[in-house]
């Protein structure tokens, strides 16, 4: 296996605009090398518990190599839809969803969609810490030997990379073998993210990753995402505004089942176009 | 791992498959999910097996012989010719050791499942639960092992002093707490607060005289009593009461959990004791899941063969009166076990498909009671989460 | 009601369910505890010349020489014995054939009595039964036959409204004024120095065959069926149950279907043990013949029945118990669902579910009336592992009924059923424990 993570060229600007509708201007920061493609792309997409329809008719693209972050109030779909994204209700017995979801081209909920390979294509960390009661090594190599690494070179190497980039390397190195239970929430979570990283995908769905840790973590995760900013398509959920705005691209923001407003952060939190939206980031609710 | 590469419209590895790939994981996972449900019904194919097999063979036993005779004749002899098969003794000394030990281990059962969930601290419940989970592990050939060798010749020499202390630990503090009950409820009705006072000593002192004159004679007769046989109806009461505890316990002491803090803290904040608490309201609550607890304890005591084979004298014969514990009895089960050495000599004999006539008269009981408390747990879980 | 009297019966009440668990607990110590002394006896007693002369012949274990020199030590105080034995043989030779006949039956038990004290005397033929061929091997039944000996037991019926009451006649009574009246107090002086016991710790009861129909030996037999037919169980009912925890929790939908399996999964929970024996009987060995007749085979797959319930509950609940956090990692990593069951869940739970196992093992071990009809014989060889399709084993569960309620000399040998029970318990309770210590090591864990 190899990481395709494209070294990170701070002075160059994007080639293409990176923009495919005309609201969705090119993020005023930094720009990030052969991204701003649609990779996602969400057309009249409905997701529905029984009767009930939590997500509601979106339509939206969401940007290669971007960070997109999805906000919103409790309850409003927003964790729903990301979790859509690699297919993960399928595990809610209830659940289906309308319309189409399209990844790379190719419809997610298509007839000849495999999920389990999708989702090595679309990782996903949740919002607790859920390492494996493994050693450190085995809960990266875990992913990879799933997909038929054997060698423990190989192994070995990608272990390293996944943790590197997850910027746990330096804290674990010397413990590979303890049980992956005894480290901080915050270095469980970085162990979460290189994980996922280990098996290559294409795009993170960061599922509220800092809502169980301390400042301090969040701090590091949010640094981490900076890192990874460039290399890989990254939607986050949080329901932490200044962290929205801190460390995203573009901006999300959804409301009982609708998405009321998607644009670049920086517009989205100083000129909201809707009244809403406006409410919700100026905390007149939650 | 094949390179993954992110440029913008270029299809990367694909995770859409081919029709024909689909079709084969299709039919793979149709086959294992298959391999997994056939595994998952064997326990039913199983429960079919054992009524098929056990009815086959029970059926000759009524075409030869008609019910009548079984159900409503105490002559048991098998092994005469013609043989005579009347199970009525045999079903009557099963009930009767399933009541009395029914007697013994409910009220006990039920008593160590409040406090074990109410009353005791955590770290004592901590120690309780292993101990029961021990009188569960217990093989119950060691219980009859312990009834026939140990209690039974215990019970032969000292019966009476047995009964008669069993009768004053046990009876005496009841006795007299119902002494002071009644000595208060008489006076309630009495308004004047120093009349009632000397008023209930009085009639307190009265009827305690009267109680302790009582105990003293219940228990000097039982004393007198000379026990003829040690392997009796009483003595394997008792020792199935100890196995069918641990389930008594442990299913009702999870039904009393199962009824929530909130209404016990209702009832705390009315100003009721915790006895009271108990009493009227938890009790109530969790009483369906209780008499599940029950009916499960019950039938592991009718359904246990060893104890009642070593210990029960294996006399086929209503006790003369019909409630004396300290005869011999005989039961379904070890009638089961006993006869079968001899009659599978003469497999197709009357003889030989009566035992599974018991057999079946015992699953099917079984069967019964089991869907019985299986529906009143349903029934409770619903009532308790209100829909 | 008066508020003290409602105190009073609230503290009661505390002093009812706390009086009812201390009883529980009695019970259990009142159970196991005379048990447990009793069995300590089949492994350490007092034992005779006669226990190292049987241990010496039967198993070759022990110290020829050290033996020889006992058994010289013994000789002249039996010699004495016999010296008199035939002094009064020759007495009776000189008596009238009436006083003859009337000492003769007496005599007759005297020898009887001897020769089951201190082994077969001079004189008498070689018994063909082991058990006459030694004398008490166990000093305290040396004690009690040496009572016997000592003294007549009659029963007092005078009183009609009472039970008859025993009493003790001293035996030399009836030979006073012979030869053999000296006998009595002779033995009682000398038996020690006959018998010379020794404090002995006896570890081959366990690991022993048995002789003679458990008069002596150990019961290395039992064990041994035991742990066949419970490993046998095992081996049949735990990949079932646990494959069958994996449906119900996975893959089942909440349908009708479902609900009917999980009926009859209680429903075989709630099967008497004893019917189990006669399905065994009527469609493991009648119907579709894994043998001829009773088999470790029919019994373990009888017993496998029975346990399987058990299992399935057990695994159910400790695959219920892993988060489903560990479930979503694995799957939002890409691994299909049958593969994150095998390397993610199942790990997990497997503690629990090795918990269930070895709580389902124990009853297996124990439970007798399944195996009655199906794998149980009373008295019978050690078997070896490639007759478990066809041969019968005795067990220990079978025959501590056997040997308690059915044995010919069941009196006799209550040493050997008590060190049985013993045997049997330790079994079943460590196997308990270790369940209950494992239990508590993982939730210690789940903890962190």
């Amino acid at each position: 296996m190899q990481m395709t993570v494209e070294e990170k060229d701070t002075d160059k600007v994007a080639s293409k605009s990176g923009a495919t509708r005309d609201i969705f201007l090119p993020p005023e920061r930094q720009r990030v090398r052969d991204g701003g493609n649609p990779h996602v792309m969400a057309k009249n997409f409905s997701i529905f518990y029984g009767d009930f329809e939590a997500v509601k008719k979106v339509s939206a693209d969401i940007l290669s190599k971007y960070v997109t972050a999805i906000i919103g109030p409790s309850g409003c779909g927003k964790s729903t839809f990301l979790r859509a994204i690699n297919r993960m209700n399928d595990l809610i017995p209830s659940c289906y969803t309308t319309g189409t979801l399209m990844f790379d081209g190719e419809d997610i909920y298509g007839r000849y969609t495999d999920e389990v390979q999708l989702r090595k294509k679309i990782g996903m960390v949740f919002q607790k810490p859920n390492p494996f009661p493994k050693s450190i090594f085995d809960n990266i190599a875990y992913g990879p030997r799933l997909h038929g690494v054997k060698d423990k070179k190989v192994l070995e190497e990608i272990v390293e990379k996944s943790l590197r980039k997850a910027a746990l390397w330096d804290e674990v190195k010397d413990r590979m073998e303890r049980n992956a239970l005894g480290l901080s929430g915050g270095q469980q979570q970085r162990l979460c993210v290189a994980r996922t990283l280990a098996v290559g995908p294409e795009i993170l769905l960061l599922d509220e990753p800092t809502s169980a840790l301390d400042p301090k973590a969040t701090a590091k995760i949010e640094d981490l995402i900076e890192e990874l900013r460039g290399s890989y398509t990254i939607l986050i959920v949080t329901h932490n505004m200044q962290q929205a705005s801190r460390v995203s691209d573009y901006t999300m923001f959804y409301y009982e089942g609708d998405l009321v407003e998607y644009a670049p952060t920086k517009q989205l939190f100083t000129n909201p176009r809707d009244q809403v939206t406006e409410d919700y980031i100026t905390g007149r609710f939650s | 791992m094949a390179e993954t590469t992110l440029v913008g419209g270029k299809k990367s590895e694909a995770f859409v498959l081919s029709p024909e790939k689909l079709r084969r994981q299709r039919i793979a996972k149709f086959i294992g999910e298959g391999f997994l449900l056939t595994v998952a019904s064997f326990v039913a194919i199983v429960v079919l097996f054992i009524f098929y097999f056990v009815a086959v063979d029970a059926i000759p036993f009524f075409q030869q012989r008609g019910f009548e005779e079984f159900f409503t004749s105490t002559g048991w002899y098998p092994a005469d010719d013609p043989g005579e098969f009347g199970a009525l003794a045999i079903i009557y000394g099963s009930g009767m050791v399933t009541i009395g030990s029914a007697l013994i281990a409910v009220p006990l059962g039920i008593s160590a499942a409040i406090c074990l969930s109410d009353v005791l601290p955590f770290s004592i419940r901590q120690y309780a639960k292993p101990v029961i989970e021990m009188l569960a592990a217990i093989p119950s050939v060691a219980y009859g092992f312990f009834a026939l060798v140990i209690f039974a010749p215990l019970l032969q020499n000292h019966g009476g002093p047995i009964l008669m202390w069993a009768w004053w630990l046990i009876a005496g503090p009841f006795v007299l707490l119902a002494v002071v009950v009644a000595g208060d409820l008489l006076t309630s009705r009495q308004t004047d607060e120093s009349r009632r006072k000397t008023m209930r000593t009085m009639l307190t002192g009265v009827l305690g005289v009267i109680a302790v004159v009582f105990l003293y004679w219940v228990g000097k007769t039982l004393n007198a009593i000379q026990i003829l046989s040690g392997t009796n109806a009483l003595n394997v009461s008792l020792i199935l009461s100890f196995m069918a505890l641990p389930t008594i316990v442990s299913v009702s002491e999870d039904s009393l959990q199962a009824v929530g803090r909130e209404l016990r803290e209702g009832s705390y904040a009315l100003g009721a004791t915790r006895a009271e608490t108990l009493v009227r309201t938890v009790l109530p609550a969790a009483s369906s899941g209780i008499l599940a607890a029950v009916i499960l304890g019950i039938m592991r005591a009718i359904g246990e063969t060893m104890v009642v084979w070593m210990a029960s004298g294996n006399s086929s014969h209503i006790p003369d009166p019909w409630y004396n514990y300290l005869d011999s009895i005989r039961t379904l089960t070890a009638t089961i076990a006993g006869d079968m050495g001899e009659a599978d000599q003469v497999t197709g004999s009357a003889r030989y498909h009566v035992l599974f006539a018991m057999g079946l008269l015992l699953l099917v009981f079984s069967f019964i009671s089991n869907l019985v408390s299986e529906r009143i747990v349903i029934r409770q879980r619903k009532i308790l989460s209100g829909e | 009601m008066n508020l003290g009297t409602r105190k009073i019966l609230d503290r009661s009440f505390t002093v009812v369910g706390i009086t009812s668990i201390m009883l529980m607990a009695t019970a259990l110590l009142v159970v196991v505890v005379p048990i447990f002394t009793g069995g300590i006896g089949a492994i350490y007693f007092e034992g005779t010349i006669e226990h190292r002369k049987l241990q010496y012949n039967e198993f070759g274990k022990g110290d020829r020489g050290a033996i020889e020199r006992q058994i010289a030590e013994t000789e002249p105080y039996r010699n004495e014995v016999f010296r008199i034995l035939d002094a009064f043989g020759d007495e009776m030779e000189t008596m009238e054939p009436g006083e003859k006949r009337n000492y003769l039956s007496k005599y007759k038990k005297v020898r009887k009595m001897l020769s089951r004290l201190l082994g077969p005397l001079p004189g008498d033929q070689k018994p063909i039964l082991l058990r006459y061929q030694y004398g008490s091997t166990r000093w305290e039944k040396a004690e009690e036959l040496l009572h016997d000996l000592m003294f007549v037991t009659k029963w007092d019926y005078s009183n009609p409204d009472e039970m008859a009451k025993r009493y003790f006649v001293p035996r030399a009574d009836e030979f006073a004024g012979t030869a053999l009246a000296s006998l009595f107090l002779y033995l009682e002086n000398n038996l020690e120095k006959m018998l010379l016991p020794e404090r002995t710790f006896y570890w081959g009861f366990l690991t022993d065959r048995s002789l003679d129909a458990h008069i002596f030996g150990g019961i290395w037999a039992e064990i041994q069926g035991t742990f066949f037919l419970a490993v046998g169980a095992m081996l049949f009912a735990f990949p079932l149950g646990v494959i069958a925890a994996i449906y119900f929790t996975e893959y089942a939908r909440d349908n009708f279907f479902t609900s009917i399996l999980r009926s009859a999964n209680s429903t075989l929970a709630g099967v008497p043990s004893i019917v189990f024996g006669l399905f065994g009987l009527a469609f493991f060995i009648n119907t579709i013949k894994v043998s001829d007749s009773k088999s470790v085979l029919a019994g373990s797959l009888t017993l496998a029945i029975m346990i399987l319930p058990t299992i399935i509950r057990a695994a159910e609940e400790a695959i219920l118990a892993v988060p489903k956090t560990y479930k979503e990692a694995s799957l939002a990593l890409g691994s299909t669902k049958w593969r994150t069951i095998v390397t993610v869940i199942l790990p997990a739970a497997l503690p629990g579910i090795i918990t269930g196992g070895i709580i389902s093992l124990g009853r297996a071990a124990g439970e007798t009336a399944p195996i009655i009809f199906t794998a149980a014989v009373s008295v019978g060889a050690t078997i070896g592992l490639a007759d478990v399709f066809t041969m019968p084993t005795p067990a220990l569960s079978w025959n501590i009924y056997n040997l308690a309620s059915e044995h010919e000399a069941a009196n006799e040998i209550r040493h050997v059923q008590y060190g049985m029970v013993l045997a049997l318990i330790s079994i079943v309770l460590l196997l308990n424990l270790s369940a209950i210590l494992l239990r508590a090591r993982i939730s210690k864990k789940l903890k962190g």
